[in-house]
């Protein structure tokens, strides 16, 4: 258990997942009770004192995990859900107000220096060798390309425990355990686009003036504007996760064009907003998350997440732990953060339509039919529920954009903190204000 | 007041400018009203998608994300806490203003500059304050503050319309007849201006509870309602946002109604037992 | 709290007793008023300080640096989205104010001299009121189904045949804005309006009609004057009020539109701390411009 590098070889991550695998139940029979989730329950009695504080948007905090975690590991977790806006601000001003921080990658870029946070030893994290490759060297396959924009894995560690600048390559301690992520597009209400739509370009199609939307987090919206631009072939850029001066300007000029011109319902900030804005016909076509495209779908109003031939955006969340985390707590904390990765909570994140940090061990705790509808794309061979219960696809129904490998696989760029970021806010606002 | 004329036409004419206004007010809410009633797989906007008390229910079950007893206990807690400061520490500044003392323009100025300074601007302010010198920030303290820089001018402005139009005779009478500065506040100024610290006690609960710029930078760890809500929004919300607005309305019928119900009899004992509290107002 | 600030006094009385004949000491005022003060020190003066200080500091993207620079305010004056967003603003501030005034001058005129018992005044307080006890937030997001296309009013009116296409601009845009304005901010017209037209001697009015005024000029010449205190004191409600806001133009105008709070707003998202400080310092001279100007009109502590 002592591995620290990345094993991104397919060959010796299988032969050393077998090898974790023993590990792992000779000590869950020796400790006997923690078993189940495969955790020796060392801290046994004082450990159901702790009582750790979680912050992040309500995308992933759930307290649906805080009562497993409550059941499964005996401590509280108390699970604070504010606004995108809030959490960077809460987790750089108010450090002791939260004992993990559930942020995006692209933020912990902002936090992570301003040293408000500890990174993780990865030798305490178990199931670190099966963590997905795209969080620890960045690539899904050996082959694959690394996409454009803050990918997670250039934030993904430090230097050295009090290090705050981020590692180059992969070192013992990492900032963020991945919890989601997931890869957007555009969104379409099939019904009243009346066409078929393939590139990010058609967000601007005049045809849908008065009816379209994006998003309005600069770091995000930015990335689809660039996105929309290459696609109409306006802009080729260098790297479209960093731009130059020049290259934000052209790109939002484009984009105050089209805003003078009418082109945008809105732009939306929160998750609920943008299923709003689609569910009641205000837009009928926006980038979107996939989740978001279920829960329009899941008010009997046709929504579809609309693969590109561009590719998409992706984002990625995850948990980190604040600096003043020590003692006991701290490893209340590790407990937590392996019990994270140990297939529950990644089932119920993958049956919302996100995507789980452990492939491996969230597909232990989800049926085969789930499995191959969520991950692999393939048609439903039974009704799919989501965590509640609730009926979301029919038998029979395939999952748009298909397999993980197909999704994750075909990323364009990653939500961005760019060099010229002061900059490219104030241009932003420009464009608000425009 | 009493003359006791006919209604001329202006009468009906701006009773129904006065009617239209109030269906303006309402219209939020009775569209949240319309749509707490949506079926289970309901969202937020038209169309409806079937009828249901589902979303009632819900309200008192576990949410997905949010929380909506402990935010609500916050905010309830933090109103009646803003409510209790502000109506104690603006009954004392107004009896101070009663009379000329050294600083009271400087002060009177800094009460107004409190209530005209953005709410925004509040917030960062302390939420910066309180990051500088290293205190965790908590609904209970830095919010709290944040809520009473809000509530405060108000009561104090209240307690100078009320103060204006005070008639000094009543005090001079209790202390002629013997009563101590205490025995007058208590027995004869208190009686007479319940009302308006009635009206001060509202407004500091009303304004603290719906409160959410100034709380948004200084809450610490936890959420005080409108900020939960707003976190909410981060997820699926459900129309149980809608069940939740539309209990608080019929909640506040129903307490206000008793509310009037209290003082219309209260006022018809004392105008059996003849006394003219209350008349100062 | 006057009794515990006489025993206080206690020591200071003798010396002042001359003094106390007339009122009490200035010791006895000062304690009264010190809770207020204290508060208002540590909640307002030291926040605008920690603003105005931090407003200099020079920031990154992940720190703020304490410095003594002058590139915050060079960034804001030196930007014309600065002078377009101050413009925007005040386009908002001048429609809500007329409208506001307008709506509620005559809401007040109604209540207080067409409504007759001091109960029923109440009762229609408190019915304007209960809107408000549900949550702002809730009350914006039901904006959108009242107003959007396939919306309550929308749908009201195309069922009526007053229009044969959804009306958009009802919904995400100006027009949405100063609306939401409209109804969270009339109220706060209406109330020291209604306390001043109270206050207005019923004779005078009576005078005014027996020497003949018709209504109108009984409105303008006697009511209007009569009630400028209230209307300023109303309008400096409600233009700080509007000058700071951030969320209402946020959700109402679907993020397409721009306000100094929302450029505040955005800047302190993205941490850059000292950009919002000086923001809001800029802001708050404006804000108190304002007030100092229509302050001209009217001594509100005498007027309330």
């Amino acid at each position: 258990m002592k591995t620290t590098g990345p094993t991104t070889t397919k060959t010796a991550g299988v032969s050393r997942r077998t090898l974790l695998k023993g590990t792992a139940a000779v000590a869950g029979a020796a400790v006997g009770s923690g078993a189940i989730t495969g955790f020796p329950t060392i801290w046994a009695q004082n450990i159901k004192n702790v009582t750790l504080r979680q912050f992040g948007t309500g995308v992933s905090n759930l307290n649906a995990v805080a009562e497993k975690v409550k059941e499964d590991l005996g401590f509280t977790l108390q699970m604070t859900a504010l606004d995108s806006d809030a959490v960077a601000q809460r987790a750089v001003t108010q450090p002791k107000s939260y004992d993990i921080a559930d942020i995006e990658y692209w933020i912990c870029k902002k936090v992570f220096p301003a040293g408000v946070m500890q990174p993780m030893d990865v030798s305490k994290i178990k199931n670190f060798n099966k963590i997905v490759p795209i969080f620890v060297s960045g690539k899904l396959t050996p082959d694959s390309k690394i996409a454009q924009g803050t990918a997670p894995h250039t934030v993904g560690f430090v230097e050295g425990k009090d290090s705050t600048k981020f590692a180059k390559e992969t070192t013992q301690w990492m900032t963020l355990i991945p919890t989601i992520y997931n890869a957007d597009t555009l969104g379409i209400r099939p019904d009243l686009v009346g066409r078929p739509i393939a590139n990010w370009k058609d967000l601007l199609d005049p045809a849908f003036k008065g009816k379209a939307s994006i998003l309005n987090i600069p770091s995000i919206g930015i990335m689809d504007a660039a996105m929309v631009c290459e696609s109409m072939g306006e802009i080729k850029y260098g790297d479209k996760g960093n731009m130059t001066k020049e290259e934000i300007d052209k790109t939002l000029k484009i984009m105050t064009d089209a805003k003078k011109a009418g082109q945008f319902r809105a732009f939306w900030k929160t998750f609920d907003e943008s299923v709003n804005l689609m569910a009641s016909g205000e837009v009928i076509i926006q980038s979107m998350w996939s989740p978001a495209v279920a829960a329009v779908r899941a008010k009997g109003i046709p929504c579809v997440y609309q693969p590109l031939a561009e590719g998409y955006r992706a984002w990625g969340g995850g948990l980190g732990l604040a600096k003043h985390l020590s003692g006991l707590e701290l490893e209340a904390a590790y407990e937590y953060i392996n019990w994270y990765l140990s297939g529950w909570v990644g089932a119920y994140l993958n049956r919302q339509g996100y995507y789980s940090a452990v492939l491996d061990t969230a597909k232990e705790h989800m049926s085969p039919a789930e499995w191959a509808f969520w991950m692999e794309g393939k048609p439903a061979a039974e009704d799919i529920k989501n965590p509640d219960g609730k009926v979301m696809e029919k038998a029979g129904a395939v999952r748009d954009g298909g397999s993980f490998a197909d999704r994750m696989g075909r990323v364009a760029c990653w939500n961005a903190v760019m060099d010229e970021d002061r900059y490219m806010v104030r241009k932003w606002n420009e464009f608000i204000a425009a | 007041m009493k003359t006791g004329e006919r209604r001329p036409v202006s009468f009906y004419l701006l009773a129904a400018f006065f009617g239209l206004f109030v269906l303006f007010l309402y219209g939020p809410i009775v569209t949240i009203g319309i749509l707490s009633f949506q079926g289970p797989n309901g969202g937020l906007t038209f169309p409806m998608n079937g009828v249901s008390l589902h979303w009632f229910g819900n309200l008192f079950e576990r949410q997905a994300v949010g929380d909506f007893g402990g935010s609500f206990t916050r905010s309830i807690l933090l109103g009646f806490i803003v409510m209790g400061i502000t109506v104690v520490v603006s009954l004392a500044a107004g009896f101070a203003f009663r009379r000329p003392f050294p600083g009271s323009k400087a002060l009177f100025y800094l009460t107004v500059a409190s209530l005209i300074v953005p709410s925004v601007l509040v917030s960062l302010g302390i939420g910066l304050m309180f990051n500088i010198a290293g205190i965790e920030p908590n609904w209970y303290s830095s919010a709290l503050g944040a809520h009473l820089t809000w509530t405060l001018p108000f009561g104090l402005l209240i307690m100078f319309a009320v103060f204006n139009r005070f008639n000094r005779a009543f005090e001079e009478a209790a202390r002629d007849l013997g009563a101590t500065p205490w025995q007058t506040v208590r027995h004869v100024v208190v009686p007479i201006i319940l009302p308006s610290l009635i009206g001060i006690a509202l407004f500091g609960f009303t304004l603290s509870y719906d409160e959410f710029a100034r709380t948004l930078m200084t809450a610490g760890s936890f959420n005080t309602l409108p900020l939960e809500i707003y976190g909410m929004t981060t997820n699926v919300t459900t129309p149980v946002l809608y069940a939740l607005g539309t209990v608080t309305t019929v909640f506040s019928f129903v307490v206000i109604g008793l509310a009037v119900g209290g003082v219309l009899l209260i006022g018809r004992r004392r105008s059996r037992h003849g006394s003219d509290a209350g008349k100062g107002v | 709290m006057t009794a515990t600030a006489d025993t206080a006094a206690a020591p200071a009385a003798k010396p002042a007793a001359r003094r106390r004949r007339g009122g009490t000491g200035w010791w006895v005022s000062w304690l009264q008023v010190a809770p207020l003060a204290v508060i208002l020190t540590v909640f307002l003066v030291l926040p605008i300080a920690a603003i105005v200080t931090v407003s200099f500091w020079d920031y990154d993207s992940v720190r703020i640096i304490p410095d003594f620079v002058l590139t915050n305010y060079e960034e804001l004056f030196g930007s014309t989205v600065t002078w377009r967003i101050y413009l925007n603003t005040l386009k908002y501030v001048a429609l809500t104010w007329t409208l506001t005034l307008l709506i509620g001058f005559t809401v007040a005129w109604f209540l207080a001299f067409h409504v007759r018992s001091v109960t029923w005044q109440m009762v229609l307080f408190l019915v304007c009121t209960i809107p408000f006890w549900t949550s702002n937030i809730i009350r914006m997001i039901s904006w959108i189904p009242f107003l959007g296309r396939n919306g309550l009013l929308n749908s009201s009116l195309l069922s009526m045949g007053v229009i044969d296409a959804p009306l958009e601009f009802l919904l995400f845009s100006d027009f949405s804005v100063v609306l939401a304005y409209v109804h969270l901010y009339t109220l706060f017209m209406v109330v020291p309006i209604f306390n001043t037209m109270m206050r207005i001697d019923r004779s005078l009015v009576e005078a005014a009609r027996d020497a003949g005024a018709n209504g109108f000029q009984i409105l303008t010449s006697v009511i209007l004057p009569l009630t400028k205190p209230g209307i300023a004191i109303g309008s400096i409600f409600v233009v700080t009020q509007v000058m700071g806001d951030f969320i209402t133009v946020r959700l109402m105008s679907g993020g397409q539109s721009a306000s100094v709070g929302l450029m505040m707003a955005n800047e302190i998202s993205l941490l850059q701390y000292p950009a919002a400080a000086a923001n809001a310092v800029i802001l708050l001279l404006v804000v108190l411009l304002m007030v100092a100007a229509m302050l001209r009109v009217v001594d509100i502590r005498k007027e309330l």
